[in-house]
């Protein structure tokens, strides 16, 4: 006899657990570490892409705000507004006015054309600011900046976008340049072209830099903007938006005072350009933890049936080592052990590959949508926290309640092969149908939490399928609706709508229309959305809304686009803001237009004068099927076209488009792998009692009817229901997506695309199902001998 | 009565049915004896004389309706589970008919399993060879004959000198020769370890073999006697 303490003898079975089911823990580590790996790359990549966005604030001046003035300010107005003094104006009171002191700097810029090839054919819009060290400066990604009048440096993703180089030439607004280098400007890191867009435009807007002698070589309008920085710094995001407030409020008595006026205030929290990439390169993280986590589980939940069928096989063994002395806690430590090996070695090896291969994935997915500065990588504790130790406890806590519910049962249990909670043993009893028919429902009862998981598994593919499939049909869908969702091809928004002498702006143009436009600001939970509130003509060819005519205050018409986003009805009451002051409007909504997907509202003209005050010849421009030409460009404000309305669809396109068919595929294996996963423990488990009907004289084709037929038939139940749950469930976290978002766009998934669907699972079960059947082939005939 | 004379284990009035109502089964029907530190003693009766069911209790694995069992002065029915595992850990070992060896660890590791129970275990490797297991250590249970098997299964019992051996039918899925063979390794540890050895067989024959033997039928003992002949497991015959 000795005395000494040994390691527990089981722990070395878990490895030889973890060797002999290798093909299993092979393919869930491959879709853990892929999963993980991703998901940990992007905490990574964004990570330290924040800090670098965050740290280029300073480092590049980023402005507090901006203003425009119709007219260049004063040195004296200047000064008051750098003190935060407001204008003297008689009667004028702003009772809870604070002086709030700023930093002002010109920061000036044209919006003007692009050429890229030189062809004299405008390519798109870029706009210039003049070269300063003052606010706002740019971080050069390549090349230098411009140093003499005919240099440029412009944006370093619009660059990348239309594979223009450092020592290419390009032409703006007819005016030859050469471009020296390639820029993220602070304040644009995602290329808004204007605030109101739904979205950024990275394909056809640009910014960038000249000399001062460059921008002189323009003598287009200028837009004078100022840029400002805060004397006293807010301390928190609350602040921020009452120290912006006060500014307005600032603004606005000057420009009043002055008689110039305001076109444009925007504060840095609302200025999409400066906000979106930020916000945006966040709200990743949370989806891609979601969708690891549901992978974990189910693979979780693969582990723990995986576990649950051995411990029935091994149920002899086990009573015996209970009766022996071993605790159940000793057990349940040794059947956890494998899959949280698996799952930690596959957390180790995703985390190494999240923070190099997937990493730089990740961060070329963010500069291909955003201008960004130059980044370092950052070590990041929420990796590790959402990436490791998340999905071990995961692992873990389903694991845990399914062993030990397992292991409840008394070792004469275990001896006695007597595992079942209920019924104990007794076969349910079924109708008289056919032998094979009763066979194989009774291998469905036997295998139900198989199934369940299954279903889980199929839904859980069905939803990102339906994402894959489903965003290039949404894009597709659009594109080829917009011209049916705009009203007129042409809207004209002019900047008056009376010429210097008085006359009101007209057009000869038969198909021209008056139209009012304003925008108002519904404050929803996430953003403040811009809603376009139309005027419109009671008899109007192009908004065709015949019971307009009839329309009384307070009542409009809402866009479906409105609608959908924000699940309004008939008779509900909406509130919307006057952005720049403290004023608001309740409208209650008479019915819905559906020809319109932008976030708009619609009352007859009259009513719309009566709203804002307006005189009554007033209008803000022209509706229009055909370009009107006989209203000078110096009048034109803004001229909304298809091109706008599909500029969301061609960016969401460009950044996420090429992704989908490798997502497609993805899918395709997951499923492959899911259905593989489970029918193989389904098969395990009646190794025994396939052997014996070879025995009995069964064809293989015969058994595997038995055993793989059930299946089948679940499985195109279950690839059927999903195709719709999933689509219904992708539709649900859309809307979500879409909250965030200005404008709106539904979900739209194809026909065919539904086919696709079901086909992509289907192959996937189809790939399994062979690996079944030739694991029916290998069962010997011994195997039911031997026990 | 006793190897030494002195009691180890009683079995006071014990009770144990199973089912409700018309499918109520009376098992055992109030069993009394006592059993001595080191003694070799057969539990014999014919199929459904409740004599697994008893060593059942006796180790700790299933509970009497009434009654009790005490071992070296605990009372088993007021051990709660943490400590009936801690008794069956500490006090132990047991053989089944069916071996029920793990079977991706090789005859070595089997026996560490049990080995793996105590703080003073015997040696594997004397053990192995002991047990003839030694050039077998590295196999498989599914390379090894069912003597084999079960040889191991008597060494994972045994590893951990336990104080009381039980034996459920330790021979009934064995041939002749190889139940003879096992017999007499029992006999063997029995004697060089000192082991109370509590065996269930309802082979009449082996009760020759025995320190002392109880006789069951219908859940009572029949018959509680020593056996002052006793002889050698290989001089057994059946």
């Amino acid at each position: 006899m000795k005395k000494k303490s040994m390691k527990n003898p089981l722990k070395k079975r878990v490895w030889r657990e973890l060797a002999g089911d290798w093909k299993k823990n092979l393919l869930v580590s491959f879709f853990l570490i892929l999963t993980i790996g991703f998901v940990a790359g992007m905490y990574v990549a964004n990570g330290s892409m924040l800090t670098a966005i965050k740290d280029s604030k300073t480092l590049y001046r980023q402005e507090d705000g901006h203003f425009e003035f119709k007219d260049e300010l004063d040195t004296d107005t200047k000064k008051e507004l750098s003190e935060g003094k407001l204008a003297k104006i008689p009667g004028y009171k702003a009772s809870d006015y604070k002086e709030t002191p700023l930093h002002i700097y010109e920061n000036f810029y044209l919006n003007l054309t692009e050429d890229r090839n030189r062809d004299g054919k405008k390519d798109g819009d870029i706009r210039i600011y003049e070269k300063t060290d003052d606010i706002n400066l740019p971080s050069v990604l390549k090349g230098r900046l411009p140093k003499t009048k005919n240099e440029i440096a412009i944006d370093r993703m619009h660059a990348d976008n239309r594979n223009i180089r450092v020592g290419d030439q390009i032409d703006v607004s007819g005016e030859t340049f050469t471009v020296t280098g390639l820029i993220a400007y602070v304040n644009y890191s995602t290329l808004y072209e204007k605030n109101t867009d739904t979205m950024f435009d990275a394909l056809n807007f640009d910014v960038a830099m000249v000399t001062k002698e460059g921008f002189s070589r323009f003598d287009d309008n200028v837009h004078i903007n100022y840029a400002f920085l805060y004397k006293h710094a807010p301390k928190n995001v609350i602040e921020e938006k009452k120290m912006a407030d006060r500014v307005l409020t600032l603004l606005i008595s000057h420009s009043m005072a002055n008689n110039n006026a305001l076109d444009d205030y925007l504060p840095r929290y609302a200025n999409h350009a400066m906000t979106f990439a930020e916000d945006d390169i966040g709200g990743d993280e949370a989806m891609g933890s979601v969708l690891l986590y549901v992978l974990v589980v189910i693979i979780a939940f693969i582990f723990a049936i995986t576990i649950t069928t051995t411990i029935t096989k091994e149920a002899s063994a086990i009573g015996t080592l209970r009766a022996t002395g071993y605790t159940r806690e000793e057990l349940i430590r040794h059947y956890i052990t494998a899959p949280m090996i698996v799952t930690l070695f596959s957390a180790i090896a995703g985390n190494i590959l999240g923070y190099t291969v997937f990493k730089n994935i990740v961060v070329k997915m963010y500069y291909n949508s955003y201008s960004l500065p130059v980044y370092h990588t950052v070590w990041n504790g929420q990796a590790f926290l959402r990436t490791t130790v998340v999905p071990a406890v995961l692992m873990f806590l389903v694991n845990l309640v399914i062993i030990t519910r397992m292991l409840q049962h008394s070792p004469l249990n275990f001896l006695r092969h007597d595992l079942k909670k209920s019924g104990k043993g007794k076969a349910m009893r079924l109708p008289k149908w056919k032998f094979f028919r009763r066979f194989r429902l009774r291998i469905v009862f036997q295998n139900l939490p198989n199934y369940i998981t299954l279903f889980l598994g199929v839904f859980f593919v069905m939803i990102m399928l339906a994402m894959s499939i489903g965003l290039p049909d949404t894009l597709a869908y659009y594109k080829k609706k917009a011209p049916d969702l705009m009203f007129a091809k042409y809207q004209y928004v002019l900047k008056r709508y009376k010429d210097p002498a008085g006359n009101l702006i007209t057009t000869d143009n038969k198909d021209a229309e008056k139209f009012q436009l304003h925008t108002l600001q519904h404050k929803a939970d996430q953003i403040e959305e811009e809603v376009s509130v139309y005027g419109i003509l009671p008899d109007s060819k192009y908004v065709n809304m015949k019971k307009i005519r009839d329309l009384k205050e307070p009542y409009v018409y809402v866009s479906d686009g409105y609608l959908q986003k924000y699940g309004l009805k008939k008779g509900d009451k909406i509130r919307l803001d006057e952005k720049y002051e403290n004023k608001h409007d309740t409208f209650r909504i008479a019915g819905f237009y559906k020809n319109c997907q932008t976030i708009a509202i619609f009352m007859p003209m009259e009513n719309y004068r009566k709203t804002f005050h307006l005189k009554k010849e007033a209008f803000t421009g022209y509706l229009s099927d055909t370009p009107i030409n006989d209203i000078p460009n110096r009048y034109k404000g803004v001229t909304i076209t298809k091109k706008d309305i599909i500029k969301m669809c061609n960016q969401l396109d460009h950044s996420l488009g090429g992704y989908m068919i490798y997502y497609q595929v993805l899918c395709t294996l997951l499923s492959a792998v899911l259905i593989y996963l489970l029918t193989k423990i389904i098969i395990e488990k009646n190794e025994t009692s396939i052997s014996m009907t070879k025995i009995l004289g069964y064809h293989n084709l015969e058994i595997a009817k038995l055993y793989l037929f059930p299946t089948t038939v679940l499985l195109l139940f279950f690839d059927g229901i999903s195709v719709l749950l999933g689509t219904f469930a992708m539709n649900r976290l859309w809307q979500e997506m879409m909250r965030s978002y200005s404008g709106y766009f539904a979900f739209h998934v194809q026909p065919v695309g539904y086919v696709k669907m079901f086909l992509f699972v289907l192959v996937g079960y189809l790939i399994a199902m062979i690996i079944d059947f030739r694991r029916i082939q290998k069962i010997p005939l011994d195997q039911a001998l031997k026990m | 009565m006793t190897k030494e004379n002195k009691r180890f284990l009683d079995v006071v009035d014990l009770k144990k049915s199973y089912g409700s109502g018309e499918t109520r089964q009376e098992v055992l029907r109030g069993m009394n004896f006592s059993v001595a530190k080191g003694e070799f003693c057969v539990l014999l009766g014919p199929s459904g004389s409740g004599k697994s069911t008893l060593l059942n209790i006796i180790g700790g694995i299933d509970h009497a309706d009434s009654g009790y069992i005490c071992i070296a002065g605990d009372r088993l029915e007021e051990l709660n589970e943490k400590r009936l595992t801690e008794y069956r850990r500490q006090h132990l070992g047991y053989v089944f008919q069916m071996y029920n060896l793990i079977p991706n660890l090789n005859v070595k590791e089997n026996i560490e399993v049990g080995a793996y129970l105590s703080q003073n275990s015997l040696d594997i490797d004397d053990l192995l060879h002991t047990l003839g297991l030694y050039e077998h250590r590295h196999k498989l249970p599914n390379q090894l004959s069912g003597g084999q098997q079960q040889r191991v299964s008597i060494a994972r019992a045994i590893v951990k000198n336990p104080d009381i051996l039980l034996c459920d039918e330790p021979t009934g899925a064995l041939d002749y020769n190889t139940s003879k063979e096992i017999l007499k390794l029992i006999e063997e540890v029995n004697q060089k370890y000192g082991n109370t050895v509590i065996m269930v067989t309802h082979n009449e024959a082996i009760r020759l073999m025995a320190d002392h033997v109880v006789k069951l039928r219908d859940g009572v003992v029949r018959k509680n006697e020593t056996n002052d002949h006793k002889i050698s497991a290989m001089d057994l015959e059946w």
